[in-house]
């Protein structure tokens, strides 16, 4: 399958993915099932998770060790995530947008396509490996949008009940990349701080 | 040609009984087998890691066998970057303030257990023995040689235990006697157990495990799949950090 080519407005570090109709979900069954097709107006997201400098540059008491100051922030709970996202006139993503985002119109099954890579991801630590936002070059989507299966998993708005919902991935020896698919998901309280999940924001266009 | 012929079925014959027998002590030794896991620990003087009897509900982890702590001679001691280094007793730390909690501990091994774990919350040895301010965390010394690093904010998580009573019993040696610290949303090798001292430090300090293994010194649970002793070992999607099941 071939996507055309993507819409790209990079003057920021945001990215426009384009009004119009994608694949959401896989199966018939849950939690990534059903799938079906969704329309989305036009909507403008992060090129990259949000940054550790990013973060701080809003919420000065952030810490981080030297050398990541562009990793991905984590260990920030929902309610900051939010908050960062408004402060800086955008929102966190729906899950539709996150989707669509990932796996472009067509709903590949990894960012990049239908296929998990043949070279196993860090083969040795079991834990969560941080490289600077957008290391991974092949770790985009059809729209250009870096470190969508690898990386940290990422704040949603949506919720389930009292819990949010998370998407993303992140690569290690035992998790390999079977947690990456871009339809997965998962639903953690929104207090909690945790080292796997970070987050990104979208801008809606009126 | 014919004393060749007998040659080969008598090495054939005797390859063949010594492929079987390696088979059947293999079957009855393979790993999850019961039977390939001896007792080596009751009615001795000792504990260490073991995964029968009872214990096949929830595998009991230690580093190296260590003989049984008697509470009469055991104290916790408090040192590193505090204001005043003290010991306490059983007793002491037993008349603290107690909370009790229902908590499934997930061991990096991909398995889980739960209990109802009661103790005292980690603010309530701060007061009693503060730390420096520039003290970051507390590493972990146990009695079977094992070292940990927690940080003072894991430490300080609402559900961050120091535990000394397990299902509504005092801890066995197993478990962890007479002391023991969980996590619950963190693999077990950042849960240390039969703690003898712990020392307030400046900076992150790579436990056991993260010194000799592939194992992250965070070790919050990742998202990925669980398989709970007590509910069959059958697979289970989890979220990544505790485990609520």
């Amino acid at each position: 399958m071939s996507l055309g080519l993507p819409v790209i407005a990079s003057a920021s570090s945001m990215v426009l993915i384009p009004e119009g109709p994608f694949t959401m979900g896989k199966g018939n069954q849950s939690p990534h099932g059903p799938e079906r097709r969704l329309f989305l107006g036009p909507f403008l997201i992060d090129l990259n998770e949000v940054t550790n400098e990013e973060f701080q540059a809003q919420f000065p008491d952030h810490r981080f060790r030297k050398g990541a100051a562009r990793h991905p922030v984590t260990k920030v709970t929902w309610y900051l995530a939010k908050e960062y996202c408004n402060k800086i006139g955008g929102r966190l993503p729906s899950e539709p947008e996150w989707e669509k985002a990932a796996r472009g119109e067509y709903g590949f099954i990894y960012p990049w396509g239908d296929h998990k890579p043949k070279k196993r991801p860090h083969p040795f630590y079991s834990g969560v490996v941080k490289k600077k936002v957008g290391f991974n070059k092949q770790d985009v989507s059809p729209y250009g949008i870096h470190d969508m299966a690898g990386s940290v998993w990422e704040w949603t708005a949506d919720a389930q009940g009292p819990l949010k919902i998370i998407r993303g991935g992140l690569w290690n020896l035992h998790l390999d990349f079977e947690y990456s698919k871009a339809f997965e998901k998962a639903t953690i309280p929104p207090g909690e701080r945790l080292s796997f999940l970070g987050f990104r924001c979208v801008r809606s266009i009126d | 040609m014919r004393s060749f012929d007998r040659l080969n079925r008598r090495s054939f014959l005797a390859r063949t009984f010594a492929f079987c027998a390696a088979f059947v002590q293999g079957w009855w030794s393979r790993p999850g087998s019961a039977r390939a896991e001896p007792d080596y620990f009751t009615g001795t003087d000792f504990v260490g890691k073991t995964r029968v009897g009872k214990f096949k509900q929830f595998y009991i982890n230690y580093w190296k066998p260590l003989r049984r702590i008697k509470a009469a001679d055991w104290t916790l001691e408090v040192g590193g970057l505090c204001e005043t280094p003290k010991h306490f007793t059983l007793d002491q730390l037993k008349g603290l303030p107690t909370m009790t909690q229902t908590s499934r501990l997930k061991c990096v091994e991909c398995w889980s257990a739960k209990a109802e774990w009661s103790g005292f919350h980690f603010s309530e040895l701060m007061k009693l023995c503060p730390p420096q301010p520039e003290a970051t965390g507390v590493v972990f010394h146990c009695g079977d040689i094992y070292t940990e690093h927690l940080s003072l904010a894991d430490l300080n998580h609402p559900r961050t235990l120091w535990v000394t009573q397990m299902n509504g019993a005092p801890l066995s040696d197993e478990h962890g006697f007479p002391l023991r610290v969980i996590v619950p949303f963190k693999y077990g090798y950042k849960n240390p157990k039969a703690i003898v001292k712990i020392e307030y430090v400046n900076e992150l300090q790579y436990g056991t495990w993260s010194k000799i293994g592939p194992y992250s010194p965070d070790g919050t649970i990742l998202p990925g799949t669980d398989h709970p002793l007590d509910l069959g070992k059958t697979p289970r999607r989890i979220s990544g950090g505790e485990i609520t099941y």
